[in-house]
């Protein structure tokens, strides 16, 4: 594996110094002006002894396969892996600096206990060293007593950045065997559910899209800075330069935010909508594509008689189907054509109740009112996209993390149920998994009593998730942990782990979970000083990335398969461990059934190699069939995408081509997995639970299973709208403590050595500020110090601080870095529907500091 | 000889700054030591308002203004590469060739840190290095005469169009393309980082060449043309010909 | 009133010089602790240039500032020891001691502020790069500096020692010397606010007229600020010739300094806009009226002119205004950003730092303790 020596040519090179000898100047051969190029050293370069190991950069959700560069035990660099789908060789500007988070010198140097009772912001943990079997018996002697005293559930785990089966995998198995319905609860309400569910309630998949960008022709984008955080943004930047550099026709695109940034700078258009307004935008839009019959026919329908009967303010109806009917002279039974004026659907449901119950009135003029985008503006985005095929509407945070966002998000992805952009070439898709071996044990075959049926069976899980007086619909409510807890409902955690969490920081209104960890043991397995850190009463510093065998599921990519592995490029530097052996070891030392299990695990690394074992029965298309060429290559893929709809039929790939047509039950099973087998502009699923979701939010159950419009409600007592987007260096959690990127930050929302609060001009001179000034932001939550920018692409409404400083313990960087934290003055609220944590609908107040 | 050169697309450059980490991680350099920058404008009010960004290395002119300044010719053209290198063993430290240099692509770093705390207390200084991190280069790359490595105080360093990899690519190859597996090991690492593709480097001298390609058909310009520097990278923005033609040639 | 008489042994010119060495010397502990402790606390980062692009700050001002009025001392002693003009005999050897003052003053700034000042002494002249105008201003520093100290070295206590023809040579390398100070900023064609062929002909007026200041006000200075106290030939010197000469080099620098100003207010190139800057702030108008204006009607009114306290004030303005404007030169002509920065790019700020202003005081200090020192015991004000 030692790229760097295979290739060199030396002959090249003692021909290119020879020369250089040759051509110096006198003053170059003077003795001693130059010892070095003097030395016969210098006339042979020493060649250095690179060893490249496989790995997935950790500094992002994209799982870029990354070469780790290691010469004489010291790693120097970080490369895109070239035979890897997502990274291509190339990394997004965070990849790089993976060998500085290596030997950050804030690191964790090993288990540590905290000795300080007291706890806050401004409290010396005391820290002291302790050994791995002290640490790890503690945490076991811990969660034995509670298991014995009945109350398991007092245990939670909260896993971030989760990467696959060895660690949070094992956080659910540990939770399973333990007895704790609060053995992994992720972090995804705090990301982008919202776009998740929007999808399960339209087309039925509980996950984000993958893309087709390179046969795309059209992008509306709505909210999700699609080249600064939207993922994967390596591999976006990657289409990026071929839509817009190469391909022909180049991909035309349109880009909707609250402020200007780099995505819409290089955006064919940019509008500037109002905050929480995204969803009105959408429905005009659609509004125009019907009223234009743009929408794609083959897919959505179309009325019996092929006329356009949707016009502004007037009603449509759905045709009658005739039922099956004899043929009078074959004797066969036949579906007659439909006729008449009525719409036939084709592979959606609810356009026609959708049209009249909401979208006959939602024009263009209507949306202007609405989102402060011209009425023309509007219609000639309309007209663009329902024109342009293949296009496709993607969306985040941005869009949905507003009180209405479930129904922003619906209407947005609507549009691609109306130009056809599901599961079409050009369109959007999603993510087929890896075809791992099983586990060394069978969970089941471990589980006791207690496991089964202790009385923690008879409590909900501490987030309230799935369960009716919480979150019925959510997949996860960690933003409502700390409160909870502190509040004492459903009970309070006696004990809680963090798993590359730092949600005392993340969560907005964090200074709650201040309050809350106080009164809870805390456990942080972050290889890095961080807030959760400080309140932890243990410290279990895993390694870092570049120091641990780890598996990491796919994320969407382009719809194939895939499957990546983290490779050790060196020996831990200091003395850490697995966050996966962290679970196993105190697994094996909980006794009974639960150690039984984790001994049969033995390690992760065990457990990675059996999972391995999957490949030998299904080699990757980079010939990975086992363990061994895994570690080799880092990632198991099997391409193609196996589904593409084409002309309104589904076709499944038959080795060739996308050649077997699908029936309408194959599709349901597979592709659209509503419960009506179709695109629902009617949901399925939420008409099912519209009681629920009225009693729990006031709506009228009669429309909340539509994308309708509705008034966005923006608690924090301010008049300026908060966004708080995350930029191209965000590092999860580190890129604030990296001095490199410190200096680097993105200057549209960043600066040389800290981050700006953009503000409009006009709404800076109202309040006397100029530029550069410190201001003060207040919610009624908290308030907090920035430095201002004074920047006319910000809306005069917003505010744009970028979620990255004001960070209090997680290393000497990031606490350096002047100015202060959005999360500590925007207000917890989040969807009731789909648990969304809405980051963006605070108003806050600004005065000059 | 190659006559080395880059071509920068500022059509599919995102702004995503991996450059200059890319160049930051590979060369060792300090927080804000930035060889290879991104630099961002805005002007203008909404619906008229432009941001626009620059990814800027050192040019690496044909008649650099910085070399000629240089007292102690410590600042010289590399023989073998064309690329212009500062000698760390002559350098004074007058930063006159900072002065004079048009791209302002120099750095002097013993001035106050551009982050605090300064991380070369994190990572003390050992011999002639100012700062000694466990990530830096290779010690087999670092050359103080060719100003690659970990620099000693009061010295001037600047890009070497990654010297260290560039000058050991085998010869007669036109390109150093990091989608080829032949060449990748020696391209310099903001071209071989750039997602978008938007960075190629190859030979001036060699017709054949893909950066001599894009330079015609897409229509080269250098920046600030009139100074005479005469820039060994080129920027693309979108158009079949520059909208301005230069008013000097491009060769000679 | 005691004349001084030509030829007093050392021990008795009195504490007059000595106080001027204690003095002297104050200020180089003041300066000179100040900045050594610095360095060698902080290292040289304390000086607040930045990689943003101010590259040259105060330190530089500094230094070419005494630099410049060396080689101008030099000139005006070249009067009489190389054109032999009579009337100029009586400052000449008071000028060459103030030009070794004032080079030792200037270097020293120079070799705090290098990052490798002790590289530069081998590694400009064995490397021979003619292009570059810093190579000749070291090389003819260097030489300039060995010539000077050969010159003074044969005037040390011989009050009567005749004109010395190395000085032909001193002479011209001071010309030299401040035509190439000239040109390391006049040739920069990428900084239009410091480029252009007149730059070497306007240092080389500022250099003389700051010259003349000096030897007026150190010339008073000896003489305990009274015509009273001088010889008929020195008062007649300076009621007449050297008044009137340093009127025409305040008018010649005035011209210069107001009609660069003019062209670059009205000029819309790049890079001049900090003119605007400039003109805007109070510094410039106390510099250009203050300081160069006011110290011309001085000199130029018959009833001032020959007025010893006028040429003191006169001198003293002049000093301070070329100050101002070579800080505001060689500051503005950095103010652009080239290519570096981000946003809609402002002029750069710059404030010097406490260490470069304790550089300054340095730079006085030292000069005036080799001057004074010189006084008190090799004779530098002792008559030739």
């Amino acid at each position: 594996m030692d790229e760097i020596n295979t290739n060199v040519s030396r002959r090249r090179f003692l021909q290119a110094t020879g020369v250089t000898g040759a051509a110096a100047t006198v003053a170059l051969t003077i003795p001693g002006t130059n010892p070095e190029r003097g030395s016969a050293e210098a006339q042979t370069r020493r060649q250095p002894n690179t060893v490249v190991s496989k790995n997935i950069c950790h500094q992002c959700p994209a799982r870029c396969g990354i070469d780790v560069y290691t010469t004489d035990g010291r790693v120097h660099a970080i490369h895109g892996n070239p035979d890897h789908p997502i990274a291509n060789g190339k990394l997004c500007p965070k990849g790089p600096l993976g060998i500085y988070i290596l030997y950050d010198p804030d690191r964790w140097r090993g288990p540590m206990r905290r000795t300080n009772p007291q706890k806050g912001r401004d409290v010396d943990p005391g820290f002291v060293p302790i050994s791995w079997d002290e640490a790890l018996d503690m945490v076991a002697d811990r969660l034995r007593n509670l298991r014995e005293a009945g109350e398991s559930h007092r245990f939670a785990m909260l896993s971030g950045r989760g990467w696959g089966t060895t660690d949070i995998g094992m956080m659910g198995q540990f939770g399973a065997l333990y007895g704790t319905p609060n053995g992994n609860i992720g972090h995804s309400s705090m990301c982008s559910d919202g776009s998740m569910k929007a999808r399960f309630f339209t087309d039925g998949n509980d996950s984000y899209n993958a893309h087709d960008y390179r046969n795309c022709n059209y992008l509306l984008m709505f909210g999700c800075g699609f080249l600064e955080a939207f993922r994967p943004y390596n591999y976006n930047m990657q289409m990026w330069g071929y839509m817009r550099g190469k391909k022909s026709p180049k991909t035309r695109v349109t880009a909707v935010d609250v402020h200007m940034n780099t995505t819409l700078a290089a955006s064919d258009r940019a509008l500037l909508i109002k905050p929480g307004t995204d969803g009105a935008l959408a429905l005009a839009i659609a509004h125009v594509i019907l009223t234009e019959g743009l929408w794609e026919k083959s897919f959505v329908g179309d009325f019996a008689d092929r006329i356009n009967r949707f016009v502004t303010g007037e009603t449509v109806t759905e045709a009658a189907t005739p039922g099956p009917m004899e043929d009078p002279e074959t004797g066969e039974m036949v579906t007659p054509e439909v006729e008449g004026e009525g719409f036939v659907p084709r592979w959606t449901h609810g356009l026609v109740d959708w049209w009249n119950i909401e979208l006959k009135d939602r024009t263009p003029e209507w949306a202007a009112g609405i989102t402060d985008i011209p009425a023309e503006t509007i219609r000639t985005v309309a007209l663009e996209f329902g024109s342009t095929r293949p296009a496709m509407a993607i969306f985040e945070r941005g869009a949905h993390a507003h009180t209405n966002g479930v129904f922003n998000a619906m209407a947005i992805h609507a549009l691609n149920g109306l130009v056809g952009a599901v599961f079409a070439r050009g369109g959007m898709m999603y993510q087929m998994g890896p075809s791992y071996g099983p586990l060394p044990a069978n969970l089941a075959d471990y589980r006791d009593d207690y496991a089964e049926n202790g009385p923690w069976r008879q409590q909900p899980r501490i987030d309230m998730q799935g369960h009716p007086d919480g979150y019925l619909l959510a997949r996860n409510m960690q933003q409502e942990v700390g409160p909870n807890s502190l509040r004492g409902e459903p009970y309070k955690l006696d004990t809680l782990l963090f798993y590359q969490n730092n949600s005392i920081w993340t969560a907005p209104n964090g200074q709650v979970w201040e309050e809350a960890l106080r009164e809870i043991f805390v456990i942080d397995t972050s290889p890095f000083p961080s807030e959760a850190g400080h309140f932890a009463d243990l410290i279990l510093p895993d390694h870092s990335y570049l120091e641990r065998y780890q598996d990491c599921g796919p994320m969407p990519l382009e719809g194939f398969a895939h499957a990546h592995l983290r490779v050790p490029a060196i020996d831990p530097i200091h003395d850490t461990k697995y966050f996966g052996d962290v679970l196993i070891e105190i697994g094996k030392r909980m006794g009974g059934r639960m150690a039984e299990y984790f001994e049969a695990l033995e390690s992760s690394e065990n457990v990675l190699r059996h999972m391995a074992r999957g490949f030998e029965a299904n080699p990757g298309d980079n010939g990975v069939d086992g363990w061994d060429a895994w570690v080799e290559k880092g990632i198991w893929y099997r391409k193609p995408y196996m589904w593409q709809l084409r002309d309104g039929t589904f076709y499944e790939w038959d080795g060739i081509d996308y050649a077997r047509p699908m029936d309408a039950e194959e599709v349901k099973q597979r592709l659209l997995r509503t419960p009506s087998g179709k695109f629902e502009f009617r949901s399925g699923r939420l008409e099912e639970h519209a009681e629920w979701i009225a009693g729990a939010t006031g709506r009228d159950p009669a429309t909340v299973m539509f994308p309708i419009w509705e008034e966005p409600v923006h608690p924090g007592g301010g008049d300026l709208y908060l966004s708080t987007p995350k930029v191209a260096l965000h590092a999860e959690g580190r890129g604030s403590n990296i001095p490199m990127v410190i200096a680097h930050l993105q200057p549209t929302v960043g600066g040389r050595g800290e981050a700006f609060v953009e503000i409009h001009p006009e709404t800076a001179a109202a309040r006397g500020i100029r530029d550069l000034d410190m201001v003060r932001i207040t919610s009624d939550v908290g308030s907090i110090e920035a430095r201002c920018r004074v920047f006319a692409g910000t809306r005069p409404d917003t505010i744009v601080l970028p979620m990255e400083y004001g960070h209090w313990a997680s290393g000497r960087w990031s606490n350096a870095v002047p100015g202060g934290h959005s999360g500590d003055c925007t207000v917890n609220q989040s969807d009731r529907v789909t648990g969304q944590c809405m980051y963006y609908s605070t108003k806050v107040r600004v005065a000059k500091a | 000889m190659p006559n080395w050169g880059m071509v920068i697309d500022l059509e599919t450059c995102t702004g995503c700054q991996a450059c200059t980490t890319a160049c930051a991680m590979e060369n060792s350099r300090l927080p804000g030591e930035n060889w290879q920058d991104v630099l961002f404008y805005s002007e203008g009010e909404y619906p008229n308002l432009n941001i626009s960004w620059l990814p800027r290395p050192c040019m690496q002119c044909e008649n650099p203004s910085c070399v000629s300044v240089c007292p102690t010719r410590a600042t010289y053209v590399d023989e073998g590469t064309g690329v212009v290198l500062v000698d760390w063993n002559k350098c004074i430290g007058c930063k006159y060739c900072m002065v004079a240099c048009p791209y302002g692509v120099r750095f002097y770093m013993d001035e106050a840190p551009v982050v605090e705390p300064d991380v070369r207390e994190a990572f003390p200084a050992r011999g002639r290095r100012t700062w000694n991190p466990p990530f830096r280069m290779p010690d087999e790359y670092e050359d103080p005469s060719k100003g690659i490595g970990i620099q000693p105080s009061g010295v001037v360093s600047k890009c070497t169009f990654c010297h260290h990899k560039i000058s050991q690519a085998p010869e007669g190859v036109a390109d150093l393309d990091e989608d080829n597996p032949e060449t990748r090991e020696y391209t310099p690492a903001c071209v071989r980082v750039c997602a978008p593709k938007a960075r190629f480097f190859g030979d001036l001298d060699n017709p054949e060449s893909k950066v001599n390609e894009l330079i015609a058909e897409k229509g080269g310009v250098r920046l600030r043309e009139e100074t005479g520097n005469k820039p060994k990278v080129y920027y693309l923005s979108g158009g079949g010909s520059p909208v301005v033609p230069g008013s000097r040639s491009r060769r000679g | 009133m005691a004349m001084m008489t030509d030829t007093s042994p050392a021990s008795v010119r009195g504490n007059h010089f000595l106080l001027h060495l204690i003095a002297a010397l104050a200020l180089l502990a003041i300066g000179g602790g100040y900045v050594l402790w610095e360095v060698f606390q902080f290292g040289k980062v304390q000086f607040n240039t930045t990689n943003a692009g101010i590259h040259w700050g105060l330190a530089i001002v500094t230094y070419d500032y005494f630099l410049l009025t060396s080689a101008g001392l030099a000139m005006v002693a070249s009067l009489w020891h190389v054109f032999g003009l009579e009337e100029f005999r009586p400052v000449a050897r008071r000028c060459l001691w103030l030009a070794m003052a004032g080079l030792i003053g200037g270097v020293a700034v120079l070799f705090l502020e290098l990052g490798n000042p002790w590289i530069a002494l081998w590694a400009t002249p064995l490397n021979m790069q003619m292009a570059s105008p810093l190579f000749w201003k070291v090389l003819l520093v260097g030489v300039y500096t060995i010539l000077l100290a050969i010159v003074l070295f044969g005037m040390i206590n011989k009050p009567d020692a005749g004109r010395n023809p190395l000085m032909m040579l001193v002479g011209l390398l001071a010309l030299a010397i401040t035509l190439v100070a000239g040109a390391v900023y006049g040739m920069m064609a990428m900084r239009p606010m410091w480029f252009g062929g007149e730059i070497p002909v306007v240092f080389l007026i500022e250099s003389f007229m700051g010259a003349l200041a000096f030897t007026v006000f150190f010339s008073h200075l000896k003489n305990g600020f009274s015509h009273g106290n001088m010889r008929p030939e020195t008062r007649s010197l300076f009621e007449g010739t050297l008044a009137r000469m340093f009127a025409i080099s305040i008018a010649l620098h005035f011209i210069l300094h107001a009609g660069r100003a003019v062209t670059g207010l009205w000029s819309n190139a790049e890079g001049l806009q900090v003119w605007e800057y400039l003109v805007a702030q109070p510094m410039f108008h106390i510099a250009l009226w203050g300081c160069v204006a006011l110290p011309f009607v001085l000199m130029v009114l018959p009833a001032t002119r020959s007025n010893g306290l006028m040429q003191v004030l006169a001198s003293l303005l002049v000093m301070v205004g070329l100050l101002i404007s070579r800080y505001e030169f060689i500051i503005g002509g950095q103010m652009v950003p080239l290519f570096k920065g981000t946003w809609a790019p402002d002029l750069l700020p710059y404030v010097p730092s406490t260490g470069e202003w304790a550089l300054l005081v340095l730079a006085v200090g030292l000069a005036n303790v080799v001057y004074a020192f010189a006084a008190w015991r090799l004779g530098a004000e002792d008559r030739g």
